[in-house]
């Protein structure tokens, strides 16, 4: 199945799991049947404390059990490695590969392949390790490459599957990270990857959907949950930015087929909840990235129709509405789309994302001229957020491009319309708008009552000057004995963490 | 009671008459392309106030609530005027957008050959794009017109079920029901139609393809006339189902016949009653931006 075949009714090609290591309150054999009883396919079984203790000395006993229940319940199930303090209690994840002395750590994941085999889990996944103090990136690689060599071995003679996790803050950070250890070890065919899509909005430079694309064929496991860009916290869905539809999707278009399991560590007081809060969400999810597949399609077809000059770029543009309606895309936050705009919006805004890589500059620049132009204000916001798109999508924008964006922009900024306004201030403002135009467009928005959440890089852009003119904006607001907004309080305590930056 | 005021030119009205128009009931309206009181002189004072329309207009409409949708047309007095025709050339790219639900207001106004040409070519696209057509019956000679105009409707092949003829009166009503289009009654304070006679007509031709409009402007009008209107059609023993068809029922299915209306509530915005206006507008206040 591709992207361009998933459709609203679809059946998910992977398994949807749930993680042990949030069931952490309870017995595991009580903790897999409240799994199924929800209706996962598949289980993250996370080795040691609280549930399957690897050096048991019953183990091949618990795990003919274990592989019984499994089997009773329809669950398949993935080794997960991740446990905190298992091999030194006072010292979280250590001794890790990435350590001058590692020899417990191999063992452990010797034990895991040994597990694995036993209960014909899908794969082992394991992570490489903060860098200790004092060690040099270079030796920190080279520990882990011979580490990673003598394991897929072992494995290899076990016939298990290996994933090596990328983690913030971790030696092997991202994907890109985990293919060059690959490389460097001659590309064994059981070293595979996991993604778990909260890291992405952390650490991945082309997000979710880049991340799983690079791990592509060599994807072994996935662990979802949410999270927000800056901090490593693994959240319910809903909680953080991760696009949950797009990574759904995504996985479909890879025709995945392996487990993609909910990752809560931090969450066992609400284990039995959450599992039905996050496959309702993942449900719900999957639907959305049925249409995500169904625009895809539309995409495509759109983009062969203009550069085989089949369609008229004006009228699919305008038309795009009819195709994709125009709700909210993020109903419970911005129910009326002004923030973050419409499904609309966004798919406007996707293709002319797509013309950047068909359009040679110049005639990119002219159809951007014209869309705005003759557009309805629907229209302009969606050309707007395409100048988000191109921003994003590539290194830096030809001139012309540039400078036609600015233009709209600016004209963008001049109106009053709330929608409007707000999608003249994301990706390509951040990057591009001169510092004086940039700031009074966050103070319009302020002054509009427009939440500042729809400002693009907000923190690394403001500088004094803001908090000077959203200081001088509230004792305005107070001398006329009106409220000031809560945006104002932001501005004042952006700039005194950033320095003037103008 | 929900009201549709299926023709009003909101541009030309203050805050004060949708926030009052909002707490009478009405919750969608139809803004028709019309002049502008002063001449036009060229196509880009046209492109300039159709962008408006489908913008600037129905974004304010949306801060109290109503639902705003749009004609788009060259109207038949600036039909004769050469510098301003060549905006037909651009029609075809708006009646294409969101919430434009009809072309017009197209037909006559000094039933000359200029006027003709413009309202077949309008035509024309009607039927090119499968939208309803909005007709303005002249201010003068409107017997002469309204026959003149059903000849030129029959004859362009528009289903006479896609076409609401505008400002009927006693005079020309029966022609247009006769001939199977909408009637369009425009209540005015002293001219055209009032509330009692709109009453009287209702009770003699029934309720069916008629709707009720306050055409209210920048000229001596009132925006509330549907809310008055339904209230003297309640006063005279209709019941609350026939002002529901007049006043809303029947404006959704003439312009729902474009599949461009929209009709659900504004998210802020309830069926029940008017928005606490210092709550602001789920919770980021644009109204305090509309007013700006």
């Amino acid at each position: 199945m591709t992207a361009s075949g998933l459709t609203s009714t679809s059946t998910m090609p992977f398994s949807l799991g749930y993680g042990t290591n949030g069931f952490a309150d309870h017995p595991l054999p009580v903790a897999l049947g409240l799994i199924a009883e929800q209706g996962y396919d598949a289980v993250a079984l996370t080795l040691g404390h609280p549930h399957l203790d690897p050096y048991a000395e019953d183990l091949g006993d618990q795990l003919q059990s274990l592989r019984r229940l499994l089997d009773e319940l329809g669950l398949r199930v993935v080794i997960e490695t991740g446990t905190r303090f298992l091999l030194d209690p006072r010292h979280k994840h250590r001794p890790a590969l990435v350590d001058d002395e590692a020899t417990t750590r191999v063992v452990f994941l010797r034990r895991a392949i040994d597990i694995a085999a036993a209960l014909q889990a899908e794969c082992v996944s394991f992570f490489s390790g903060v860098l200790p103090e004092g060690t040099t990136a270079e030796v920190g690689w080279q520990r882990l490459t011979s580490r990673v060599a003598e394991i897929v071995e072992y494995a290899r003679d076990k016939g298990v599957l290996l994933a090596v996790e990328p983690e913030p803050g971790m030696v092997v950070e991202t994907v890109s990270d985990v293919l060059r250890l690959r490389a460097e070890l001659g590309n064994p065919r059981n070293l595979r990857v996991t993604v778990d899509i909260g890291h992405c909005v952390v650490v991945e430079p082309d997000g979710v959907r880049g991340a799983l694309l690079l791990a592509g064929p060599l994807l072994a496991n996935v662990q979802l949950d949410d999270m927000r860009p800056h901090a490593h916290e693994h959240l319910p869905f809903g909680e953080g930015d991760v696009d949950l539809p797009l990574a759904l999707a995504t996985l479909a278009e890879l025709d995945y087929r392996g487990v993609a399991a909910v990752e809560l560590p931090r969450h066992s007081y609400d284990a039995p909840g959450l599992a039905a809060r996050s496959i309702h969400a993942l449900r719900a999810g999957w639907h959305d990235a049925g249409r995500i597949g169904e625009n895809g399609r539309w995409l495509q077809e759109s983009a062969t129709a203009i550069a085989t000059g089949t369609g008229t770029l004006s009228t699919i543009f305008t038309l795009a509405r009819r195709h994709v309606g125009r709700g909210p895309i993020r109903p419970d936050n911005d129910p009326t789309g002004v923030l973050f705009g419409t499904a609309c919006d966004h798919l406007r805004g996707q293709l002319i994302g797509r013309l950047g890589d068909v359009l040679p500059p110049d005639e990119l620049a002219q159809a951007l001229l014209t869309l705005y132009g003759n557009g309805d204000s629907a229209e302009r916001r969606g050309v707007l957020r395409g100048l988000g798109a191109l921003s994003t999508g590539s290194q830096q924008l030809p001139d012309t491009v540039v400078s036609v964006g600015l233009r709209l922009t600016n004209e963008a900024l001049r109106t009053n319309e709330s929608g409007v306004v707000a999608a003249a201030v994301g990706p390509f403002a951040a990057t591009y708008l001169d510092q004086h135009s940039w700031r009074h467009a966050v103070l319009k928005l302020v002054f509009m009552g427009i939440s500042l959440q729809a400002v693009a890089h907000l923190t690394e852009r403001a500088d004094d000057e803001l908090a000077r003119m959203a200081s001088d904006f509230a004792a305005e607001r107070t001398a006329a004995g009106r409220p000031v907004p809560d945006d104002v309080q932001l501005l004042l305590q952006a700039s005194s963490s950033y320095s003037t930056s103008s | 009671m929900r009201l549709f005021d299926p023709h009003i030119h909101m541009t030309s009205r203050t805050t004060d008459d949708y926030a009052a128009m909002y707490a009478s009931g009405v919750r969608a309206l139809v803004e028709p392309a019309f002049w502008s009181g002063q001449p036009r002189t060229n196509v880009g004072s046209f492109i300039d106030y159709f962008d408006s329309l489908l913008g600037w207009e129905r974004f304010r409409a949306a801060q109290f609530g109503i639902r705003h949708h749009a004609t788009i047309a060259l109207n038949p007095k600036e039909a004769n005027d050469p510098r301003c025709v060549p905006i037909l050339e651009e029609l075809p790219r708006y009646l294409i957008k969101e919430g434009v639900v009809a072309v017009g207001e197209i037909g006559y106004d000094s039933m000359t050959a200029a006027e003709d040409e413009a309202f077949s070519r309008q035509l024309e696209l009607a039927l090119e794009f499968s939208l309803p057509v909005m007709v303005h019956t002249p201010h003068r000679e409107k017997l002469a017109g309204t026959y003149r105009t059903l000849d030129v409707v029959r004859e362009s092949g528009v289903a006479p079920g896609m076409v609401v003829v505008d400002h009927l009166n006693e005079t020309n009503v029966e022609l247009v029901k006769n001939a199977g289009a909408w009637m369009g009654f425009s209540i005015y304070p002293d001219t055209k139609m009032d509330e009692q006679r709109m009453v009287a007509i209702l009770a003699r031709y029934g309720t069916e393809r008629v709707l009720v409009n306050s055409a209210a402007d920048w000229g001596r009008s009132d925006p509330l006339k549907t809310f008055s209107t339904a209230n003297a059609m309640l006063a005279a023993g209709f019941t609350s189902d026939d002002v529901d068809q007049v006043l809303w029922c029947n404006p959704v299915e003439f312009y729902g016949q474009s599949g461009q209306l929209i009709l659900g509530p504004i998210p802020g915005f309830d069926e029940a009653g008017p928005l606490d206006a210092t709550a602001g507008f789920e919770g980021n206040s644009v109204l305090r931006g509309a007013r700006a």
